[in-house]
């Protein structure tokens, strides 16, 4: 029961900050509300004893994706800090509901069995043990994608 | 884990708790109420254990600084000046706190609440003794790293909400450091479960009691790289570039008066001796003593080790002079980070080749701990001289000393470095 | 990416600008493009008051131009009104005024080196250490003239009265243990790896520049330039004792930190010299109160901690100075200051001030 109750306030905290992301007129409200979805879904994933996502995803989005945003804030013009209406509010509401549609019937129609015999106690050894075996290549891959966007930037920053 | 002892014995506070728990199971209580005031006691001593020392603290800083400098410090307000914690708070309760007029009103409001509760999270997982951990997580290294994190937005925040472009450049700069520093210190924090091969703070402790080995003796190397990290993380001198008053751009707290600027000290001082816990838990043994803990409460032992640690950064704020804000970046991407990814792998070379070779621990640890104390020195010296820190320029130096008048011994600077 | 320049006021509040003094800094990113000095805010306008009081009346003002460095305020002033006036002063008053002048540099270095290490960020350590030393220097001149600060000791033809008995010992006992201090000092100060990045390379002034803006003191000889009146135009007791003249090499922050430390060594070098050699006598030439020095006009110099201290008095014969006009060492020494700071962050800016060391009393009069 308390797991029920716990579901019930973290979507409410997730999906009511994701709508504050889209809905609220000044932008670094925008991503405060960003950082609260942030938080959310990391309580859900602890809701699901998924520990290690939890801390990755407060790690890693709360903690750096946050200040990402600082940087594209700061970098913006100031006339473009607005999040008011645009003319692309109605493109971006229908895209919207069509996502939600696709997502909803996703959800409705798939077989949402137990997909693992035993609960895993320790997730953190089990990921790394995959990432390492049998998912090598796409870790790799993310990281040669991490250094190929560190090394854009310094060359984007550089003065000759 | 041993069996529950009788809950007078203090050695272990866990079983005072683990008596009252047992008794409220007995009475009948339902098992969500056992699990709530479990939880409930906890925090509460956590809180008050962290608002209790940052009061002491707050007297044992100034007046160990004050005795690092020839003079006194507070000694008017109460014997030995023990009530000027007292009165400080009084006095930061007392002032107005002004909101400015452009400032983002919901932010403003939110920034301060939001940097002290990651500073009080992040204790959670420390173990005090062996029942005395509120949260012993499987992730707990990497929780210390997650929640630490959290707090750099909010540092923005309260930048951006104070409309005072000063403000806002010296939360960008903060934040700028502050996420330099954060890779360095989770690299360090890193090589640690690496050695131990599991995250859970109870599990580190534990391995440290039963080799009978701290891990400041086999990774030295980290724990250097996390101390000057750490002492960045939380704003401390030599690099408190956020609060300094000789540089011209105001920090970020500037606007901020009363008990909201009472906070951002508040989350300064927790987030310090979560800092000094995370260093007595990984490194310096938790709170076991090499079996003094069979007679000395657990507790005691970890606390006087967090306050150990916790000294040294009050030692180092009084004697060190600040670095500039450009230098210290500097310092972080170009010196600490490459040294702090040679220790990771380090660290996984020496587990494989213990594992490999299965040697026991007496002969392989020993070997580790000079090799790694030596490779420490090595690494540090020579990064340095490879980096051109070292340089003749860069070196303390002393005046010419002349009797005769009127020549002229100026040399720019450009060609000593040829020279 | 290009931004737009940032006005930034540094001062006349503020914690580091050493007095009420104001820099405007143009700003363009990081980097400092142009910075206005503005001066004046302690204008006190001694120059035409002194018009108006006797000689001696105002001896009390050279304490206050350079309210750090006053016993060799008061030298440069006397020196100048007895060049004016043909006036001998016995050799006993010279060695007190070579004591008084020595002990008084040791103290504003003190100070200067303190406030220098704080504008670098050591939260008032070692500004501490040398207040201490400051403190002892302050107590032989309390025990010698009756103040502290503004000590109108000396007088035209001499010194205003001899020292006290216990003078001497005291100050034998301060110069033996001086030598350990300022070791301590430059174990803690000059061998810091952090000091040194602060300082090095920051604030250059080049030797040829040094001396085209006509700097004097310790800013002249961190730049590389050997210049010390007290060996190019020797007054009270210098060309009877033996000195050194600590000199820089590449005109920066470091340098002329390193300048002043070494010149508080040999200060104390000058004093146990002193002490062996004074002998005993009147200290003062019998001078009129009503002073009147036939008219003509003389310029007295000497190097007070800053720089050239000059003092040119005109006389028309009658009680007061015709003109009274002060070479502010502060003033002459911080015009290079826009050219040092260009391209510097505003940090930096703050340590450069700190190392010309203004006493603003002397810059504003």
């Amino acid at each position: 029961m308390g797991a029920v109750a716990a579901f019930w306030v973290l979507s409410t905290i997730t999906v009511g900050s994701a709508l504050a992301v889209a809905l609220v007129r000044d932008l670094v409200r925008a991503v405060v509300a960003l950082v609260g979805s942030f938080l959310g879904v990391a309580g859900l994933f602890v809701l699901l004893s998924a520990d290690f996502l939890a801390v990755a995803q407060v790690l890693i989005y709360a903690g750096a994706i946050s200040v990402l945003m600082v940087f594209v804030i700061a970098l913006t013009p100031r006339g473009a800090r607005d999040n008011s209406e645009t003319a692309m509010r109605w493109p971006a509401l229908a895209l919207a509901g069509a996502m939600t549609g696709l997502m909803t019937t996703v959800a409705l129609v798939a077989h949402w069995g137990p997909q693992v015999k035993e609960g895993l106690t320790e997730t953190a050894a089990a990921i790394g043990e995959a990432l390492l075996s049998r998912y090598v290549l796409p870790f790799e891959v993310a990281s040669v994608v991490l250094l190929a966007a560190m090394l854009g930037a310094i060359v984007l920053v550089r003065e000759e | 884990m041993r069996p529950l002892a009788p809950w007078w014995d203090i050695r272990d506070l866990g079983n005072a708790v683990g008596a009252l728990l047992e008794w409220l199971a007995d009475v009948g209580a339902p098992s969500w109420l056992t699990y709530v005031v479990s939880s409930l006691v906890g925090m509460l001593a956590l809180l008050g254990w962290a608002l209790g020392s940052q009061l002491f603290f707050i007297w044992a800083e100034r007046r160990l600084i004050a005795r690092m400098q020839v003079r006194l410090g507070p000694n008017r307000a109460g014997p030995f000046g023990l009530l000027q914690p007292i009165a400080d708070a009084l006095k930061v309760l007392a002032k107005e706190m002004v909101t400015p007029r452009g400032a983002d009103r919901i932010l403003f409001w939110l920034a301060p609440i939001a940097v002290v509760v990651p500073a009080i999270t992040v204790l959670a997982v420390f173990p005090f003794g062996e029942r005395m951990v509120l949260a012993d997580l499987n992730v707990g290294v990497l929780y210390l790293a997650a929640i630490s994190s959290t707090a750099i937005f909010f540092v923005f925040v309260a930048g951006w909400s104070s409309s005072n472009k000063y403000s806002l450049l010296g939360a960008m700069r903060s934040v700028a450091m502050l996420i330099s520093y954060e890779v360095v210190q989770v690299l360090a924090l890193l090589s640690v479960p690496i050695f131990v091969g599991s995250m859970r703070l109870g599990d580190i402790v534990a391995w440290q009691r039963d080799y009978n080995a701290w891990l400041v003796f086999l990774q030295p190397l980290a724990l250097l790289g996390f101390i000057i990290a750490s002492a960045v993380e939380v704003n401390r001198t030599p690099t408190d570039i956020a609060e300094a008053e000789s540089e011209i751009v105001a920090g970020y707290h500037t606007e901020y008066g009363g008990i909201r600027w009472g906070m951002f000290q508040l989350a300064e001082y927790i987030a310090g001796f979560a800092v000094a816990a995370v260093m007595a838990t990984l490194w310096l043994g938790g709170w076991t003593l090499w079996g003094l803990e069979e007679w000395v409460p657990g507790w005691v032992i970890f606390l006087a080790k967090v306050y150990g640690a916790f000294f040294l950064f009050i030692w180092l704020r009084g004697t060190l002079p600040r670095l500039r804000i450009d230098q210290l970046m500097g310092f972080a991407w170009k010196f600490l980070l490459p040294l702090m990814l040679l220790n990771t792998l380090l660290a996984g070379l020496e587990v494989l080749v213990w594992r490999e070779t299965g040697a026991p621990a007496a002969v392989v640890l020993p070997a580790f701990a000079l090799g790694n104390l030596a490779l420490t020195g090595g690494l540090v010296v020579g990064w340095a001289v490879l980096l051109g820190q070292l340089r003749p320029e860069r070196r303390p130096a002393r005046p010419l000393l002349v009797r005769e008048l009127g020549a002229i011994y100026y040399r720019p600077l450009e060609e000593a470095r040829e020279a | 990416m290009t931004g737009e320049p940032l006005v930034v006021n540094v001062g006349p509040q503020h914690p580091s600008t050493h007095g009420v003094f104001r820099m405007k800094l143009t700003l363009d990113g990081e980097r400092i493009v142009d910075c206005e000095m503005i001066m004046g805010y302690l204008h006190r306008s001694m120059e035409k008051l002194a018009e108006e009081r006797s000689w001696t009346q105002n001896i009390p003002f050279t304490d206050r131009t350079d309210y750090l460095a006053a016993m060799t305020g008061n030298l440069a002033y006397c020196l100048a009104v007895e060049k004016l006036a043909s006036i001998e002063v016995p050799p006993r008053a010279h060695f007190i005024r070579t004591i008084m002048a020595e002990l008084q540099r040791i103290a504003s270095h003190c100070m200067a080196i303190g406030t220098f290490v704080n504008d670098c960020g050591a939260w008032h350590t070692p500004l501490m250490y040398m207040l201490r030393e400051r403190e002892k220097v302050l107590d032989l001149f309390e025990l010698a003239c009756g103040a502290r600060l503004t000590t109108n000791y000396m007088r035209i033809g001499g010194v205003a009265r001899d020292l006290p008995p216990e003078f001497l010992p005291r100050l034998r006992a301060f110069v033996q243990e001086m030598p350990q201090r300022i070791r301590e000092y430059e174990e803690l100060l000059v061998e810091n790896e952090i000091i040194v990045a602060r300082a090095r390379g920051i604030g250059v002034l080049p030797a040829d520049k040094a001396i085209a803006y006509s700097v004097s003191g310790p800013m002249l000889r961190g730049s590389g330039v050997a210049w010390d009146i007290r060996k190019a135009d020797p007054y009270a007791a210098y060309d009877r004792v033996e000195f050194d003249i600590p000199v820089g090499t590449h005109g920066d922050c470091y340098d002329r930190f390193l300048v002043r430390l070494a010149e508080m060594r040999q200060s104390v070098r000058i004093l146990e010299q002193a002490l062996d050699m004074i002998p005993p006598g009147p200290v003062q030439t019998p001078v009129p109160l009503a002073l009147r020095p036939p008219p003509g006009e003389a310029y007295g110099r000497i190097e007070s901690p800053r720089g050239e201290l000059g003092f040119y008095v005109v006389s028309d014969g009658g009680p007061s100075p015709f003109r009274f006009h002060i070479r502010p060492p502060s003033l002459i020494n911080l015009t290079p200051l826009p050219e040092m700071v260009r391209g510097l962050t505003v940090a930096d800016a703050i340590i450069t001030l700190g190392s010309v060391d203004i006493v603003v009393g002397e810059v504003d009069r």
